[in-house]
């Protein structure tokens, strides 16, 4: 008997802007995967953003981070601080991303026919209108800051508690605490200078 | 009364207000706090600080961040083609039916049955099982939704409407393009074979994503490029005239851009160029190229 014709893009094809509200016929797996997706999709593409990747880097360093938990869920392995699971990965996959586009880039570098786009550095007009002299300088010592210090900011203004940041990033809880007094004295500085030069 | 030496260093404060130090050492830090106005002054310090940082951090990345609703489409659709590669939807459900000591024998005969029946069952179900071949849509009108399901920019009508259609369009990076074309399974196609065109064109919100970008054919006689840049054409001026909202412009090329065609040009088939005019108030846009 010969089937029908499958119609994919009926099967597959979702609304833009409105997720769907429930799982259909997906495991449980996958629906646990996709609540986490929408309960750590935003704080966690901005975490893998801050390493300077592009949106699209990103948002596939993103997908393969929920991908790796479905199958580390299938497997049946440890949900013990699954939010410190995650970002631990999306950790290790954006650096490995990073360091992937700077070796496409050098070879691009020696291609004159491919057409290269850089991010438009400069400021939005909101941004242009709420960024003072101290936040200015503010970006200035974090771009100056160690990697992994602006890793443990960064996670914590994602909201993770020092458990999960050292589990993130490999690192001691006492690591964690040093390191974040350390960052938000010297952050602490450039706004007093800044104060005090204004 | 505090002693006036001694002020508590600010990792202290800082682990205090985060909530990581024990009971017993955050009763002192408030205790201490209550008497001690330096302390009060630096933590507000600390605070201010990491007032500012957030603002930088959130204010720097949010305006990047695309909308959740594609993304989150895409997962689906992996995760979906995982589990059914791994088999994992099928084996608990099919286990759930024998008790625990009996499964072993019970799965035993079962595999006996399949592998004598193996040949038809292969034969049978082999097209139900497996993900659509990209060859299958190589040669499609539309893209494939679990590869470029739409994918939108933040925009508001102003900015769709504020410059004409053709004007938002660039070409898409060669580094992007060459990966849509490697998605597709087609990474030595001919340039000039395919157009990498975006399914939400970026005249009506679409984003410079891979999400939102597919190899779409230049030969194919019916539904073809020229036939989508006419629909995008037809859809931007809908949506600035006020007589169609923009979302639902996203919505409709992205699920099935020829159903939008049909929709909106109240026909069954392209129309041919003389047919369009109707259709366009003003002078004809150029058409665009992505190649």
């Amino acid at each position: 008997m010969l089937l029908p014709p499958r119609n994919f893009a009926a099967e597959l094809s979702f609304p833009i802007s409105a997720p769907a509200a429930v799982c259909e016929k997906p495991s449980e797996i996958e629906c646990e995967v996709i609540n986490l997706f929408d309960q750590f999709r935003n704080p966690l593409l901005r975490y893998v953003l801050s390493f300077g990747l592009s949106v699209h880097d990103a948002e596939e360093v993103t997908q393969d981070v929920f991908l790796a938990l479905f199958r580390h869920l299938q497997r049946g392995k440890s949900r013990r601080n699954l939010r410190g699971w995650i970002f631990r990965v999306a950790h290790n996959l954006g650096l490995k991303q990073r360091a992937t586009n700077k070796r496409i880039q050098a070879a691009l570098d020696d291609d004159s026919t491919i057409v290269h786009t850089k991010r438009d550095a400069t400021p939005n007009p909101e941004e242009q209108m709420t960024s003072g002299q101290t936040l200015q300088r503010l970006r200035t010592v974090l771009r100056a800051l160690p990697e992994q210090d602006r890793c443990c900011l960064s996670l914590r203004a994602e909201g993770l508690r020092y458990r999960d940041i050292a589990a993130a990033l490999g690192i001691s809880l006492g690591s964690v605490s040093l390191s974040l007094t350390r960052s938000l004295a010297r952050l602490g500085s450039a706004e007093k200078g800044t104060r005090y030069a204004g | 009364m505090p002693d006036e030496e001694f002020h508590l260093p600010d990792h202290d404060l800082l682990r205090a207000v985060d909530g990581e130090l024990p009971g017993s050492r955050a009763r002192q830090i408030r205790a201490h706090l209550a008497s001690c106005w330096v302390c009060r002054t630096r933590l507000a310090e600390i605070e201010t600080t990491i007032a500012d940082f957030v603002h930088v951090h959130r204010g720097t990345l949010d305006p990047q961040l695309p909308p959740a609703a594609g993304p989150r489409a895409l997962l689906q659709s992996r995760l979906a083609q995982a589990a059914a590669n791994s088999g994992q939807r099928f084996w608990p459900k099919f286990l759930q039916f024998f008790p625990p000591p009996g499964a072993a024998a019970y799965v035993g005969v079962a595999l006996l049955l399949i592998a004598a029946g193996s040949a038809l069952v292969i034969q049978h179900f082999a097209p139900l099982r497996s993900s659509p071949p990209v060859t299958q849509f190589e040669s499609a009108a539309v893209p494939n939704p679990s590869l470029t399901p739409g994918a939108t920019r933040p925009v508001s009508i102003n900015d769709v409407c504020s410059i004409a259609h053709e004007e938002v369009v660039h070409d898409v990076p060669a580094s992007l393009r060459q990966q849509v074309l490697h998605e597709y399974g087609i990474a030595s196609a001919r340039a000039q074979d395919y157009e990498i065109d975006f399914l939400i064109a970026p005249g009506l919100g679409g984003a410079e994503d891979i999400h939102n970008l597919w190899p779409e054919p230049y030969t194919l006689p019916t539904w073809n490029a020229h036939v989508k840049d006419a629909l995008e054409e037809h859809l931007h001026q809908m949506v600035c005239q006020g007589n169609l909202d923009l979302h639902t412009a996203q919505r409709d090329i992205s699920t099935d851009w020829i159903a939008a065609y049909k929709k909106y040009f109240h026909t069954e088939r392209p129309l041919a160029t003389s047919a369009m005019d109707e259709f366009k108030p003003t002078a004809q846009h150029s058409r665009r190229r992505f190649s």
